[in-house]
């Protein structure tokens, strides 16, 4: 029997694995009344108990944790506020440092977190202490996200149509600190970090957030940088784009050049799984695809075990890690996510 | 004409400093601004909906089109106003309880306001007790609703059966939309319609104003 990483490596180099891969993406609270419910004492014993293949994150430790302007702020100079929507609470964003931004040279001048802040001792113990049968994943990023929160959301995507420059400007900031970061996290990794976490939302429910050529200007150029630099080290780039964000793939695919599509919302437009399969199953391995909109937090066990069967039918003779599109909700019946890991279990063997 | 077509122009393109000048030199000029609003603003609207339903436009050139057209209405506002003109509608519109992400209801805003409507613009993580004080006390007549999340669409079927509480569900038509929200989910509530985007709700609110 292989090893979770195994699988998950079986499935990257091209290869059968022993049974089709899966993975876990749930909330905090979730995952604490998992672990309250099966009396887990961690993570790692809840994937034991539900066969979950999960990642294990490696993220380096900041030796300053806050903007050097705002205490209260994260690196990025963010401040986030709870918000409690009663079955669970969101951190959610409370200040945008960006929005009064008018020119280039302001971005220039804003302070941008400096990569070299990190405990890199730190991290080359927390690598060398991760566990062997688990695929790590060191680095994540998702640029546009983090420029909609220190823009504003509505500021920002405006200025993909009105202020290039600012746009551009900022995202290079963002860039070039992840770039630094990651090159030497991975060089320090010495080949362990399995797959890193390069993002964004292109897709909303109903069809792409943002154009086309936008997001081949401002965007895919320094993804495929981001990939490129993991390729150099052997680690294989899990992208994720929310929503229905079918018009990008061929681009993902051949400028990007990622190896791991998630989440497979497949209930969008453009999205629905048998023509992914059909369009892209020779080119990547599919991520998620248990929809979490819907049949995960209200469908019955019946629902939740078709899907997974639907799944498992659909996306045969392709590569599929399943998984819940996006994180389980508080909402989600903990009897449907045992369902999930159940039925691909007993049914998953390749 | 020609120069009316600007401000159709400067709307569509997203040109908010167009759409200005344009709309102070119709009014200097004597145009009456009700027909600005019916044969450009409108139209422009209807064409951004047309072209964002068609995946020819997308958000960043809905909110820059929005824009363009609150450029406008600012200055035609006060005049309608002041001449009694009254609204296609009077929507309410807000995120509900525990659910801050307010870009698609802002966008629905804009639209509805682009159509004509009068906007009372809630905000996000608005209560139903809101929502039921802008029917009471602003005259709302519509009743817009907007969540992201799984866990707080439970908010709108808490909303709806507060305004049934507070006697006030005679008054209103109740639309609801969002990422997670469906046509089924608007049935199982009792809301009166279900949009999937800021265009179509355009179109939604005129209909349940006409009922």
């Amino acid at each position: 029997m292989m090893t979770s990483r195994e699988r998950w490596l079986a499935m990257l180099s091209g290869e059968r694995p022993d049974r089709i891969p899966t993975d876990y993406w749930a909330t905090d609270e979730v995952t604490a009344r998992l672990l309250q419910e099966f009396r887990c004492a961690d993570k790692e014993a809840l994937y034991t108990r539900l066969n979950i293949d999960g990642v294990y994150d490696v993220k380096p430790v900041r030796t300053c944790d806050h903007h050097p302007d705002d205490p209260q702020a994260d690196i990025w100079g963010l401040r986030r506020k709870a918000i409690n929507y009663g079955a669970g609470s969101y951190d959610e964003f409370d200040n945008h440092p960006l929005e009064q931004i008018e020119s280039v040279e302001q971005i220039h001048a804003y302070r941008w977190p400096r990569p070299e802040d990190h405990d890199f001792g730190r991290f080359t113990h927390d690598m060398a202490a991760a566990p062997r049968h688990r695929v790590v994943r060191v680095g994540d990023y998702e640029p546009f996200l983090l420029y909609c929160a220190l823009r504003g959301m509505e500021l920002a995507m405006m200025d993909l149509k009105i202020e290039p420059e600012i746009v551009d400007a900022a995202l290079e900031h963002i860039f070039q600190y992840h770039y630094s970061l990651n090159a030497r996290l991975f060089e320090m990794a010495h080949g362990r970090a399995d797959i890193t976490y390069v993002a964004e939302d292109l897709g909303g429910q109903t069809s792409l957030l943002f154009g086309l050529p936008e997001i081949r200007k401002y965007l895919l150029p320094r993804q495929k940088k981001m990939a490129d630099l993991a390729r150099s080290f052997g680690v294989h780039v899990f992208y994720h784009t929310d929503g229905a964000a079918r018009e990008i793939i061929p681009d993902l695919l051949s400028v990007t050049g990622i190896e791991i599509l998630n989440p497979i919302q497949w209930r969008c437009p453009g999205m629905e799984r048998e023509g992914l399969v059909r369009d892209f199953g020779g080119r990547v391995i599919f991520h998620g695809a248990v929809d979490n909109q819907f049949t995960l937090p209200f469908g019955t066990v019946q629902d939740v075990r078709n899907e997974v069967l639907d799944n498992i039918r659909i996306f045969s003779g392709s590569r599929w890690i399943c998984a819940p599109c996006h994180n389980l909700q508080p909402v989600t019946p903990t009897a449907n996510i045992v369902t999930l890991y159940e039925t691909i279990h007993e049914n998953g063997i390749l | 004409m020609e120069d009316l077509k600007k401000l159709y122009d400067a709307i569509l393109t997203g040109n908010f400093k167009i759409a200005r000048e344009t709309t102070q030199q119709a009014l200097a000029a004597g145009i009456d601004p009700q027909a600005l609003v019916q044969q450009q603003m409108i139209p422009a609207m209807d064409e951004v909906g047309r072209r964002y339903e068609a995946n020819e436009y997308f958000v960043p050139e809905l909110l820059i089109s929005a824009r363009a057209m609150k450029a406008s209405l600012e200055l035609i506002r006060p005049l309608l106003a002041a001449k009694g003109a009254e609204p296609a509608g009077r929507v309410a519109i807000g995120t509900v309880k525990g659910d801050l992400h307010d870009i698609g209801k802002n966008l629905v805003a804009a639209m509805l306001e682009g159509a004509g409507f009068e906007v009372i613009d809630l905000g996000v993580d608005v209560s139903p007790e809101k929502f039921i004080t802008a029917v009471n006390e602003r005259h709302a007549t519509l009743v817009a609703m907007s969540a992201l999340l799984t866990t707080t669409m439970n908010s709108m079927k808490t909303t709806v059966e507060a305004i049934k509480a507070a006697g006030v569900r005679q008054k209103v038509k109740i639309m609801i939309g969002g990422a997670p929200v469906t046509q089924k989910y608007a049935d199982e509530i009792g809301a009166d319609g279900y949009s999937n985007n800021a265009n179509a709700a355009v179109a939604l609110a005129r209909k349940l104003v006409a009922a």
